[in-house]
């Protein structure tokens, strides 16, 4: 139970700056996955809300007050590690247990708790087994339960899921979220698996080279990007960018595609963005799952692409297409066939895209 | 039938093949064996034959002859009521007793502090086993040095104690034994630092870190997480520094040569003076033979007991049973 706020938080390590000012707020109660390629500084931020690493400059703040001088014991942070962290020579009953003996709790006390904590993690049959023999998916559970037996405020899971065996994944995700509705703790999570982040967290902070790219729901982060990062790493296959140029012929704004031809804008919020351009050159993001395809048409709609090859992956088909050096993806249906449609014209719904500057691959025109 | 009878020819061809292969083997073996026979076998049973005579080098007959001064069991009596012995095993026990733990407290602490990297650690740690490569001999002589009557430690206690020190070391009853023992402990800690530095370092630091955050303790992360992990090395530590420390010599024999009177004489440098002064061959190979087998039963026990507190036969049963069913499970 604990809101955690970072007010320009930096950690440096001799040249490289791992974590750059990040300003953000974890509500209480919320579960959150900071999400990033490796070294984008996600798991030094953990590592600073944790007291492993100390922070070069700014403030951490639990409810409001700094616990950046708080040593690591007093902080009431659980962690779950990456390779889990069990004190494999003791029992599974030890491990659980560990956390409410070093505070001297009395023994029926501590009995009653770790009973309670081993059925809600099911492993109450497990209980007396050396933890070193229990399978990699019971040594995760393990984890948890023994950082949730001393009810901390918040919950740190470091790259719980990536350990475990596909199958076993999938029901521990659902599991995690449980968990975390009957803990009712704060709980923030590293991952650098985009498809995890956006099944398990409220809410996802996308990082890249220690910069907080964007913060939102999954949803938003999905289909309103901040930035050609966040469009590229989350989704799969990501957005195409489509590199264009902004033309005008009288009132119509169009984006100029090169070879793939034009497209007049008629969406508002698309207008503005292309209005509040400070170069004619900028990338149009557009989701494969959005785009039409319809036979070559005439109109000044869409882009003219011809058909470059099908990728069918199981439910769904990745369709390639291509005109000139520009390589779009499009995502259909399975029963998509392309045979007679050697050439097509590729409409993107006009509000479901963003453009970027291509500068700096800022979204333009606000969020 | 026919098929299972060509089955059990066959299974009996094989046996038989076996059969020669390990005869052959066995010859193979036999001059390796010979030779180990002869290092360890011949020289201990040659010990055990002359420690019932009562030859001597000074008779003028070779060893094997010694039969003609037979005595049975009369060096073995005599060592029993040898007080000179008695005493040096008890000399010797006590630098164990005093020595061996020193080292380890000094050892583990220092290994502590090593574990966690601070500005300059690889020249203090480079300084810190110098110790332990300086040959024996000249450590004994260093020290010599140090605790003469005008030497620098008595200099030192001297501008502590704001008056000259006129400390007769090496020549007090009392204060020789100080004197080798520091002269021991500064030797040999460097060695248990390394060993325990090498324990400390296998313990996993993200489990360090989860008992931390767990709320446990320095003293409390020691006992729980470090000592469990550390028990094997430690006993190893210890059994090793133990046994050694029954033999030590040559750091007495340069400071003291056993003096003044017999006031720092160990068992080994008993066993020096009357092979070499007095030439009482046979009475030192029984004393040989006895101080081996204390030794024995001293190694055994360690090893006992190492063994029986490493592995409980209720938790080794548990754990196939967990790993049984882990793999069903798998499956």
């Amino acid at each position: 139970m604990a809101k955690i706020e970072f007010k320009g938080l930096t950690k440096r390590f001799g040249s490289l700056t791992a974590v750059d000012h990040l300003n953000l707020t974890i509500p209480d109660k919320s579960f959150v996955a900071l999400l990033g390629p490796s070294g984008c500084g996600k798991s030094t931020t953990m590592n600073m809300i944790a007291g492993i690493e100390e922070p070069s400059d700014g403030q951490i703040l639990f409810d409001g007050s700094d616990i950046v001088r708080v040593p690591i014991d007093r902080r009431g942070v659980g962690y779950v590690f990456q390779n889990y962290a069990i004190f494999t020579h003791m029992s599974v009953y030890d491990n659980l247990a560990f956390g409410l003996q070093v505070r001297g709790l009395p023994k029926a006390q501590i009995n009653a708790k770790v009973q309670q904590v081993a059925e809600l993690m099911r492993l109450e049959d497990r209980l007396d087994w050396p933890s070193g023999t229990l399978s990699v998916n019971e040594m995760q559970k393990l984890a948890i339960g023994r950082s949730a037996i001393v009810e901390p405020s918040i919950f740190l899971l470091d790259e719980p899921l990536s350990n475990l065996d596909a199958a076993f994944r999938e029901f521990m995700r659902t599991e995690l979220k449980h968990i975390q509705r009957q803990l009712e703790q704060t709980m923030v999570y590293v991952t650098h698996d985009q498809i995890e982040a956006m099944s398990l967290a409220d809410h996802i902070a996308v990082m890249n080279r220690g910069v907080l790219q964007q913060y939102g729901t999954p949803a938003d982060i999905y289909s309103r990007p901040a930035n050609t990062f966040v469009a590229m790493f989350i989704g799969s296959p990501s957005m195409n960018l489509i590199p264009c140029q902004i033309t005008t012929e009288g009132e119509t704004e169009l984006l100029d595609v090169g070879s793939a031809g034009r497209i007049a804008i008629t969406d508002d919020a698309l207008r503005q963005a292309a209005r509040a351009a400070p170069s004619r050159d900028v990338i149009l993001g557009v989701r494969p799952e959005v785009l039409d395809l319809v036979p070559r048409a005439a109109t000044g709609l869409g882009l003219q692409l011809e058909v470059d090859l099908l990728e069918p992956i199981g439910p769904r088909t990745v369709v390639h297409l291509r005109s000139g050096d520009t390589e779009i993806l499009a995502v259909k249906d399975k029963r998509y066939g392309t045979q007679e449609l050697e050439a097509v014209t590729a409409i993107p719904p006009q509000a479901a895209c963003r453009l970027f500057d291509r500068r700096d691959g800022r979204v333009l025109g606000g969020a | 039938m026919s098929a299972s009878r060509k089955e059990r020819d066959a299974a009996a061809a094989k046996l038989s093949l076996e059969k020669e292969q390990r005869k052959l083997g066995n010859l193979m073996a036999l001059p390796a064996q010979l030779l180990l026979v002869f290092i360890v076998a011949f020289p201990l049973l040659m010990q055990l034959y002359v420690s019932t005579t009562w030859w001597s080098p000074l008779d003028g007959v070779p060893w094997y002859m010694a039969y003609e001064s037979w005595n049975w069991f009369a060096n073995y009596s005599d060592l029993v009521q040898d007080s000179r012995l008695w005493g040096a095993i008890w000399r010797t026990l006590l630098i164990v007793i005093v020595c061996v733990p020193a080292q380890f407290l000094l050892g583990l602490g220092l290994a502590t502090l090593f574990v966690d990297s601070f500005p300059g650690k690889t020249i203090f740690y480079t300084l810190l086993l110098m110790p332990m490569m300086v040959v024996p001999a000249v450590v004994g002589y260093m020290f010599f040095l140090l605790f003469q009557q005008s030497g620098p430690i008595n200099d030192l206690i001297g501008v502590f104690a704001g008056g000259p020190a006129e400390i007769n070391w090496l020549n007090d009853v009392n204060l020789a034994m100080v004197a080798v023992m520091i002269a021991e402990i500064w030797e040999w800690t460097p060695l248990m630092f390394l060993i325990l530095l090498a324990g400390l370092s296998g313990v996993p630091e993200d489990q360090m870190r989860a008992a931390r955050l767990l709320g446990a303790n320095a003293w409390q992360r020691f006992w729980r997480i470090v000592m469990p992990r550390m028990k094997t090395v430690i006993i190893i530590a210890l059994v090793l520094r133990t046994v050694e420390s029954l033999k030590v010599f040559d750091t007495l024999f340069i400071m003291t040569v056993g003096g003044p009177g017999v006031a720092t004489e160990s068992i080994s440098l008993y066993i020096y003076k009357r092979t070499f002064q007095d030439l009482e061959w046979s009475y030192v190979a029984s004393i040989g033979l006895f101080v081996l087998v204390a030794l024995s039963l001293l190694a055994g026990l360690g090893i006992w007991f190492m063994v029986r507190k490493s592995t409980k036969p209720a938790q080794v049963a548990t754990a196939q049973q967990g790993g049984a069913l882990a793999l069903q499970e798998a499956k």
